[in-house]
């Protein structure tokens, strides 16, 4: 199955975990520096706003009583000189101070305090305004006595610094105002400068955490990398020295398989050798086991018995030899050969009757050898002669 | 010679685009000073047309507005002769339009004519660009955001105002300020008793 030769599923790695934590971290402390700091710059516009709202509300009544002046010394003036330039100028100026009260009272608008302070103001200029108005009615009438009366009671009435305490009582709340709007915006940029510093401490300490994890990490990984190199070098050395002794035994066991066939040829040389020993002898010779069973005879032998090998191989010698006297009546299982080789004993020159293949008994010199391995009787050699027939 | 064959329905096309385009790029530009009457009688005239005339007109502050015939023969003024002028003009060929005074951080003030149908103001900076009509919504704020806006600057007041050539006056309709409310003062509504109307 395609499943067997698929690599074996990756671990997840700490190292990398941890610094993507620290890299989210620096995401979100910049993402929430950014919200903040567009929060307080969205604060901060309101303020300025207001700042500029105090700064044109002190404007307008800076302009105020210069404004008055100019009007009213207009007035005067074309009262004095009935000349169309003069009514037009103290026209305008009259203009112009409505239009800054207006816009003193458009500024006011948003704090009662204020409207409530700045209307007493406007109903003085407000009264100034009908003051001038009606001179203008008696003057265009040509009512030069109401006229008179009017200037009268204007001068004795009229208390330019009423109006000059209110406006400048005004106009310092609103100094003090600005102030304190000035110093709000102060606070407020101090405190843009002081979220940008600080996510861009944090977001430098989260790196330098980062850059520290990744050393760490990196580090061990040489380590382990070297270690890994050591054991590879180790192994090497071993498979290398084993690589060594495995061709030092592979050598000694070719030169020892050669030394045994070398050995085995001469074994066989030598077997064959010795069989060509025993073939070469004229007498009948049969090597027998232990329990005298017969394992090779010569071609004399055979000669001598006229029986195939096949015929007497593993076959008891005693099917074809019996010693001469051998046999006593009251010992019928006694062999004497057998106790021969028990014994270790060797026979020479005994007399034996060898029974051929076609049942004729033949005299025989027997002699008897008993073959030794390292002591122990293993088996033994019968070496038969054809002995001659006795002479009358 | 003839050109008949290469004279094909796309090219007589092309070259009527061409000529149109060529003739809106040089009308304004080769016109001599346009007079009063000239405006108030051109049946086809619109917010854009009448902007198209004072391309090459010069800056020059006035303490008072100019009248128009003044205005128009100088080729020069601010942006009250202009605002006004369009007010006045574009009311006589049946126009819904509004005078607009923007009060800016400082000792600085800008005027324009917003024009209801085209949803846009005419403003005298604009007198030389391409596009003449500066699109803003009908709220007095937008308007005075838009202008202070392009002028880069934090405005402080705004209001609405009309003007009489005749009376050489100015009414204010309603002043707001952009941290508060809109503001109708009782004095200075048209048709009321303005008592700083002295007369």
């Amino acid at each position: 199955m395609s499943t067997e030769n698929s690599p074996p599923p990756v671990a997840a790695d700490p190292t990398m975990r941890r610094v993507l934590a620290c890299f989210g971290l620096i995401l979100a402390v910049l993402g929430l520096v950014v919200a903040v700091s567009l929060n307080n710059l969205n604060r901060t516009v309101a303020t300025s706003d207001w700042v500029n709202h105090t700064h044109a509300l002190i404007t307008e009544l800076d302009v105020l009583q210069p404004t008055l002046a100019a009007a009213e010394g207009g007035l005067s003036r074309y009262l004095l000189t009935a000349d169309q330039r003069d009514h037009t100028a103290y026209q305008d100026k009259f203009a112009e101070l409505g239009e800054h009260t207006d816009v003193a009272i458009a500024l006011t608008a948003g704090t009662p305090a204020e409207q409530q302070q700045f209307q007493q103001i406007a109903l003085l200029l407000a009264k100034r305004a009908d003051v001038a108005s009606r001179i203008i009615h008696f003057k265009k009438a040509g009512d030069t006595a109401a006229l008179q009366q009017l200037l009268n009671e204007d001068a004795e009435k009229y208390d330019h610094r009423e109006l000059a305490q209110l406006i400048e009582k005004f106009r310092s709340a609103q100094t003090d105002l600005l102030s304190a709007r000035d110093r709000t915006l102060y606070l407020q940029a101090q405190t843009t400068r002081w979220t940008v510093l600080t996510g861009l401490g944090l977001d430098f300490l989260l790196l330098c955490g980062a850059a520290w994890l990744i050393r760490d990490a990196l580090a061990a990984r040489t380590l382990a990398n070297r270690l890994l190199q050591q054991t590879n070098a180790q192994l090497e050395e071993k498979v290398n020295q084993r690589t060594a002794e495995l061709s030092a035994s592979n050598a000694q066991l070719a030169a020892q398989s050669l030394e045994d066939r070398w050995s085995k040829q001469a074994l066989e040389h030598q077997n064959r050798y010795n069989l060509l020993i025993i073939d070469s002898i004229a007498d009948a010779v049969f090597v027998v086991t232990k329990l005298l069973n017969v394992s090779r005879l010569n071609p004399a032998a055979i000669h001598l018995t006229g029986l195939e090998p096949v015929e007497l191989i593993d076959k008891p010698l005693a099917r074809v030899l019996a010693l001469e006297g051998g046999k006593d009546p009251a010992k019928p299982n006694f062999d004497p050969l057998a106790r021969t080789l028990a014994e270790g004993h060797e026979l020479r020159d005994k007399a034996g009757l060898l029974t051929t293949k076609g049942g004729q008994s033949v005299p025989v010199r027997l002699s008897f050898y008993p073959l030794r391995d390292r002591d122990k009787v293993v088996g033994g050699v019968v070496i038969l002669q054809h002995s001659a027939p006795a002479h009358p | 010679m003839t050109f008949a064959p290469y004279i094909t329905p796309w090219s007589r096309r092309l070259a009527f685009w061409l000529c149109l385009l060529a003739s809106g790029l040089a009308v304004p530009l080769d016109l001599d000073a346009v007079t009063l009457p000239e405006l108030l009688e051109n049946p086809r005239l619109n917010a854009k047309k009448f902007a198209g005339y004072f391309g090459d007109y010069a800056y020059e502050f006035n303490e008072a507005i100019q009248p128009a015939p003044v205005f128009l023969a100088r080729e020069k003024g601010d942006c009250d002769d202009y605002a006004v002028l369009a007010d006045f003009v574009l009311k006589k060929h049946g126009f819904d339009t509004r005078l607009i005074h923007v009060r800016l951080t400082g000792r600085v003030a800008h005027a324009v004519c917003y024009v209801m149908e085209n949803k846009a103001y005419l403003d005298y900076n604009n007198r030389a660009v391409f596009f003449t009509l500066a699109h803003a919504g009908p709220d007095i704020r937008a308007i005075a955001a838009k202008v202070a806006d392009s002028l880069e600057s934090s405005w402080t007041t705004a209001s609405e105002f009309s003007y009489s050539y005749e009376s050489r006056r100015k009414l204010m309709i309603a002043t707001i300020s952009k941290t508060g409310e809109a503001v109708e003062p009782p004095s200075s509504v048209p048709g009321k008793s303005d008592p700083f109307n002295v007369d």
